[in-house]
């Protein structure tokens, strides 16, 4: 088993975009490490420069303190699990599976019953001499999941394996690789765009933009103190509220109400600073009726989400979103006044965008201070 | 059910007649011919023939075959057609894979222009072609020419030689084999080679185990239309072949012409006719074994 580590790994695609730039990671050993962000932001770039399809521009990459910056994908000990699986299409479902054993010369009795033996593990059992395009979408993705198995790579590397799968087979789906790569202890990087997916698998995660990390830390970390704006934005299944405001008499001035500077930060802030305040809708307490220690508006939208409402509260200056419980919802038009959760308030510049935060945390990287 | 079968009846029915009129009574009326039923349809034919062998009734007479089959040189024209052919669609396969797959396995733009030249005969009449071949490979043309500057004190004149025949066949079949194939290579996602590579696939491997079991049926079509052609082929063979001994083509053309002798042209057409058909048949039971292999489903 191998941690993956990186540094200053670049990669420009000949046209001179840069889809990977100077980037500083390690990865631990077994662990699950998910890589997020928008389209386009180089997270199947940075997988593909570690499974070795690409050529890195620049930097370092080792694999279980081996570098192999230079090695060929076969080299790496890695395998990867494609987006739309690619299997092969004129191979039965065992043959696909022992593909990576017949390259490395294992006997053909020998890797039939590694072949068996790990479609068993994934419930393929009775599929072994279909053709992928016999398969459902589900099937496919473990027969994908089985042949990245077989060959015990120390690194699997997944780009969005689940985008393929309809909302209900990716839980199950999602549940399930959670738990093998538990029992299988290997290291494990999982390229998504969708926030929730990462949260839910990941050990650690990493924000990614224009080729950059923007954060790195635990779900509960990410979701809980976002570091930067980017990131408050991104994540989270309603988006963060961000509003701008006024430091004056030790208090928070916003166009939608006053709140008290966090206590944390109180040393931080200094009279007539404008600041962003981030709070999440799930972190705000509504009341109906208007309070001066709260954010104030008019119902102007609510969407119910099941167990739960999102409900639009609009000022003349602002608008903002407060999640309440499906038996709270207010009538649209109005008054109400939502008072944030002790301690859930977040500062971040209203220049730069980066949390004002008095830990200064391992999440800031050089070089994310450079950029 | 039923009207679904009689509009598919009715809509494969124009074609069918059409396949009749101008494929089918002609072969049966050619093979007739050959068997020495000169009367009816044959009639206009056998009048110009100088020389033919008429039948009794029944099924007809075989002498014609054996007139035209107990002929040395008729027999070294078959065997020249065979091996010409045999040896043009070997060499057309392992160019044509050989170009399709630096085009599509290379990154770099000069490299695709360059084998993507490959195609040009395509778009060159094949007289054209041939007459050039023949001028190229000449005494005095332009190959002996550069062999020698090369230091080459005495190099051989092709033109008018059996290979002077493989040579030009070669270069006018290889652009359809190029094409078939290499559309049959763009249709394998870049993934799969990738998935290989990850596996830790040699090119080589992936090339053998992938890419040429994943291309066997656009192989297949390359190889017997390559095949066919050759076997039927006359005008590159009548203008870099020698005089004798050649292809049957040309042979065809001297006995209906040059011989005013159409029952023994007809006997060669029929005897290219069955090689052809053998051709086919490999090509029917080929291409199943490749649509089975490659993945596609019934
Ligand atoms: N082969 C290539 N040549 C040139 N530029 C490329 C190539 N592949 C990707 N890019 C560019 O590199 C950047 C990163 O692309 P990448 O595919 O890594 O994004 P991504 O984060 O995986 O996006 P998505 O979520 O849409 O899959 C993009 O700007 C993209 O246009
Ligand atoms: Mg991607």
């Amino acid at each position: 088993m191998a941690g993956i580590s990186m540094n200053g790994l670049s990669k420009v695609y000949p046209g001179g975009v840069v889809a990977v730039d100077r980037l500083d990671l390690q990865v631990e050993d077994g662990e699950f490490f998910a890589l997020l962000g928008p389209s386009g932001c180089g997270k199947t770039t940075l997988l593909r420069t570690i499974a070795g399809l690409e050529q890195s521009s620049a930097g370092s990459l080792s694999i279980g303190g081996r570098v192999v910056t230079d090695l060929p994908p076969g080299d790496r000990n890695v395998a990867m699990v494609f987006q739309d699986y690619a299997l092969f299409p004129h191979m039965t479902v065992a043959d696909n599976i022992a593909y990576p054993l017949r390259i490395q010369k294992v006997g053909r009795t020998e890797r039939r019953g590694s072949a068996e033996e790990t479609a068993n593990g994934l419930s393929l059992a009775g599929l072994l001499e279909r053709r992928p395009a016999e398969l459902s979408g589900g099937q496919q993705q473990r027969v994908a999941l089985a042949r990245a198995i077989v060959s015990r790579p120390s690194v699997f590397l997944f780009d969005e394996p689940l985008s393929n799968l309809d909302a209900r087979l990716r839980l199950e789906a999602r549940t399930f690789l959670k738990r093998l790569q538990k029992e299988l202890g290997v290291t494990t990087v999982f390229v998504t765009h969708d926030q929730a997916e990462a949260l839910a698998l990941a050990d650690r995660m990493a924000i990614m933009e224009h080729g950059r990390i923007r954060q790195i830390g635990s779900p509960r970390e990410v979701f809980a103190r976002p570091a930067n704006t980017f990131v408050a934005n991104f994540i989270g299944s309603t988006p963060m509220n961000l509003l701008d405001a006024t430091v004056a008499d030790g208090s928070l001035h916003l166009a939608c109400g006053t709140i008290p500077v966090p206590a944390d930060v109180r040393s931080l802030v200094h009279e007539g600073d404008t600041l962003v305040v981030g709070i999440r809708p799930e972190y705000l307490t509504m009341t109906p009726g208007e309070h001066d220690d709260g954010l104030r508006g008019t119902v102007s939208v609510v969407e119910n989400l099941g167990t739960y409402a999102l409900v639009t509260l609009e000022n003349e200056a602002q608008t903002f979103g407060v999640v309440t419980g499906e038996a709270d919802e207010p009538a649209l038009g109005a008054r109400c006044s939502a008072v944030p959760q002790p301690g859930r308030v977040l500062l971040y510049g209203a220049e730069d965008g980066e949390l004002i935060t008095a830990e200064r945390t391992e999440q800031q990287e050089p070089a994310e201070a450079a950029s | 059910m039923r009207r679904a079968n009689a509009l598919g009846l009715a809509m494969i029915a124009l074609p069918m007649l059409v396949i009749t009129v101008f494929i089918g009574l002609p072969i049966v009326l050619a093979v007739a011919f050959s068997l020495g039923h000169t009367g009816g349809p044959n009639s206009n034919l056998s009048a110009i023939a100088q020389h033919e062998h008429k039948s009794n009734g029944g099924l007809g007479t075989t002498a014609a075959y054996h007139e035209v089959l107990s002929d040395h040189q008729n027999i070294r024209d078959l065997i020249v057609t065979i091996v010409v052919t045999l040896i043009s669609v070997i060499a057309v396969l392992v160019a044509s894979w050989a170009v399709a797959l630096y085009l599509r396995l290379s990154g770099s733009r000069l490299a695709k222009t360059f084998a993507a030249l490959s195609v040009v005969p395509l778009f060159i009449p094949v007289v054209i072609a041939s007459y050039a071949i023949r001028q190229f490979y000449n005494g005095d043309g332009f190959f002996r020419g550069l062999a020698h500057h090369a230091g080459w004190s005495n190099p051989p004149i092709l033109s008018s030689t059996t290979a002077g025949i493989t040579l030009g066949e070669i270069w006018v079949s290889i652009p359809f084999a190029v094409l078939m194939i290499s559309s049959g290579l763009a249709a394998v996602p870049d993934a799969l080679i990738e998935a290989a590579r990850d596996a830790g696939a040699s090119l080589a491997r992936t090339v053998r185990t992938i890419l040429v079991p994943m291309c066997a049926i656009p192989t297949v079509i390359a190889v017997t239309f390559t095949a066919i052609g050759i076997l039927g082929s006359f005008t590159v063979p009548y203008l870099t072949g020698p005089a004798s001994p050649n292809m049957l083509g040309v042979t065809m053309q001297h006995y209906f012409s040059a011989f005013a002798e159409p029952q023994q042209a007809e006997v060669l057409a029929v005897v290219v006719f069955v090689i052809a058909s053998l051709a086919a048949v490999w090509y029917v039971r080929a291409n199943a074994t490749a649509a089975r292999r490659s993945g596609a489903t019934s």
